[in-house]
C-alpha cells in the first residue's frame, strides 16, 4: 500500500464522520459517534504514515490520540446524561439551555 | 495480497462508517460503528502495528462503544424525532462534503512521499535488532515519550473525575447531615422518650 491509500481512505472517513456531524440534528449521541468516527480517520492517517515512512512516532502519537478520544467520549456522555435528566431530549436545539 | 486485503476492508469500514451516519436507531449506529472499528483494527494489523490494533479493539470496542450502548439504552430516545430535519439539512451538508471530499482526493490520489533520509524511529531497525512491536513503542513511550505519556494519564485522571463529578447526583444519594439545621432544632420540636 501507498501513502495515498491511506489517505483516501482516511479522508473518505473524516468526511462521512463531518457529514455526520451536519445531518444529525436531533441526536447528540450521533454527533459525538460522528467525531470518534473523525478520530479513527486520523489515527489511520497516522499508522498509515508511520508504516510507509518506515517511522515509530506516527504510532506513539496514535496512542495519545486513543487516550483524548476515550477521554472525550466519557466527558460527553456525562453531559449528555445530565442533560437529558434535566430537560428530557437530546436534541441541538434546546442545547442553549446548558446555560442554566 | 497485504494490499487486496486492504482494499476488502476499508471497503467494509467505509459501508459500515455509512451506516453509522445514516441508520435511523441508535442502537444500530453503534453497532456499525463497532464493526468499522474492528475493521480498522484489521487494517493497522496490516500495517504492522499490532499493539495499537489491539488498543484500538480494548479501548474502543471494550470502553468507548460499551459506554455509547449503555447510553443509548438508558435515554430511550425518540426514533421518529431522530430523523426530523434530516432533509433540511442534508443536500448543504452533502454539497459541502463532496466539494471537500474531491479536492481531499485530487491532491492526494497521486502523492508520493519518498523517505529520503529518515531522521525518526525507524521501524526496520528495530526489527533487525530483535524488538517487536510492542517491545520498541514501549522502548520508546517510556524513556523519550514520558512527560507526553505522563500527561496524558493525568488527562485521564481529569476526565474521569469529571465525568463522576457531573454524573453524580447529590440530592439523590447522599444522607448526610446538615449541621445547621442540627443546632437550629427549638426545643419543641425535640422528640423525647418519656
Amino acid at each position: 500500500m501507498t501513502s495515498s491509500n491511506y489517505l483516501i481512505l482516511s479522508a473518505i472517513i473524516f468526511s462521512i464522520g463531518f457529514l455526520g456531524i451536519f445531518i444529525n440534528r436531533k441526536n447528540i449521541i450521533s454527533i459525538l459517534m460522528s467525531i470518534e468516527l473523525m478520530l479513527l480517520a486520523t489515527n489511520i492517517n497516522f499508522v498509515g504514515f508511520s508504516n510507509t515512512l518506515d517511522d515509530l512516532f506516527g504510532q506513539i502519537f496514535a496512542l495519545f490520540i486513543l487516550v483524548v478520544a476515550a477521554a472525550e467520549a466519557a466527558i460527553g456522555l456525562a453531559i449528555l446524561t445530565i442533560f437529558f435528566k434535566k430537560s428530557g431530549s437530546i436534541s441541538i436545539d434546546t442545547i442553549n439551555k446548558l446555560k442554566g | 495480497m497485504t494490499s487486496t486485503l486492504f482494499y476488502i476492508f476499508s471497503t467494509i469500514t467505509i459501508l459500515s462508517s455509512f451506516f453509522v451516519v445514516f441508520s435511523s436507531n441508535p442502537v444500530h449506529s453503534v453497532l456499525f460503528l463497532i464493526f468499522s472499528f474492528f475493521n480498522v483494527a484489521i487494517i493497522f494489523l496490516l500495517s504492522d502495528a499490532e499493539f495499537l490494533a489491539m488498543t484500538l479493539v480494548i479501548v474502543y470496542v471494550g470502553a468507548v462503544a460499551v459506554l455509547f450502548l449503555f447510553v443509548v439504552m438508558m435515554l430511550n430516545i425518540n426514533e421518529v424525532l431522530v430523523k426530523e430535519g434530516f432533509l433540511k439539512y442534508f443536500p448543504l451538508g452533502l454539497l459541502l462534503i463532496s466539494v471537500f471530499l474531491t479536492e481531499l482526493i485530487v491532491v492526494f490520489k497521486d502523492l508520493e512521499f519518498f523517505n529520503s533520509n529518515n531522521t525518526g524511529i525507524s521501524i526496520s531497525n528495530l526489527l533487525n535488532q530483535g524488538h517487536e512491536n510492542t517491545k520498541s513503542l514501549g522502548l520508546f513511550l517510556y524513556t523519550d515519550f514520558f512527560i507526553i505519556f505522563q500527561i496524558s494519564g493525568y488527562l485521564l485522571l481529569v476526565a474521569m473525575i469529571g465525568a463522576i463529578v457531573l454524573a453524580h447526583d447529590n440530592k439523590l444519594s447522599l444522607k448526610s447531615q446538615n449541621i445547621l439545621k442540627q443546632k437550629q432544632v427549638k426545643k419543641d420540636e425535640l422528640i423525647k422518650l418519656k
